[in-house]
């Protein structure tokens, strides 16, 4: 399922996948994966974006 | 075509100081920091998969190579189709990793990739052709290990084709 939260958490701060995944420190594929919902990252991944999108776990990965 | 004891130590020993020089040459690009093998957790994931099907295919290719030799009788170098074995369990392996965008790491570039994959592909390719033209390919009926460079070749050749289309696609479905 595609997680449609984080492509607008991202999209709101004007950040590319790019820029998101060097933040976070993986490749933009992965950020990618993530998004159309082809990857569960792990709760460290989650976090790391979680921080860096300035959200909750709740607000991006809690269905 | 046997050859003597010096011959064949000389040889042992050539292989030991290669393989030492090389071992020494990537620790030191490792410490300087010019080669940085860090994947994600994704990537880890989907090399472990491609491991596992490499490793599969090689045990399958041993197999099938150690049961055609029995029951053709030689028609390849010991050498030569081990590395047939193992040129095939890699491009297994490396295929995956590409289509799953694991193969590079998070520092590695693309273009120097392509480049280093192009160079390979035609270094080995063009030896691959001076031996065939000299015939020394096949001899007796038998594949020596002078076909080494042309498999070499071919693997590589092939890791290029499918390095190539899996970036052009990335490339396009970023555009959209």
């Amino acid at each position: 399922m595609k997680n449609l939260r984080l492509k607008s958490a991202r999209a709101a701060l004007d950040m590319s996948q790019q820029q998101l995944a060097d933040a976070v420190g993986v490749s933009r594929q992965t950020i990618n994966a993530i998004e159309k919902g082809d990857y569960n990252p792990t709760i460290k991944l989650c976090l790391a974006i979680c921080k860096t999108l300035h959200k909750t776990l709740d607000d991006l990965f809690w269905e | 075509m046997e050859h003597s004891m010096g011959y064949n130590f000389g040889m042992l020993a050539g292989v030991l100081v290669g393989a030492l020089v090389g071992i020494g040459i990537v620790v030191l690009l490792f410490k300087l920091k010019v080669m940085d093998l860090t994947f994600d957790e994704r990537q880890q994931l989907a090399r472990g998969q491609a491991y596992k099907y490499g490793f599969w295919t090689l045990l399958g290719c041993l197999l099938l190579y150690g049961f055609s030799d029995a029951a053709l009788g030689r028609w390849c170098d010991v050498l030569t189709g081990v590395m047939l074995c193992v040129a095939v369990a890699l491009v297994v392996f490396a295929s995956i990793c590409i289509v799953k965008d694991a193969y590079l790491s998070l520092k590695e570039k693309p273009r120097t990739i392509m480049t280093l994959l192009t160079v390979v592909a035609a270094l080995n390719l063009v030896i691959g052709g001076m031996n065939l033209k000299c015939g020394q390919v096949v001899k007796d009926g038998v594949l020596t290990y002078g076909a080494v460079n042309l498999i070499c070749g071919a693997m590589v050749l092939v890791l290029l084709v499918i390095y190539v289309v899996n970036y052009l696609m990335a490339k396009r479905e970023e555009a959209e």
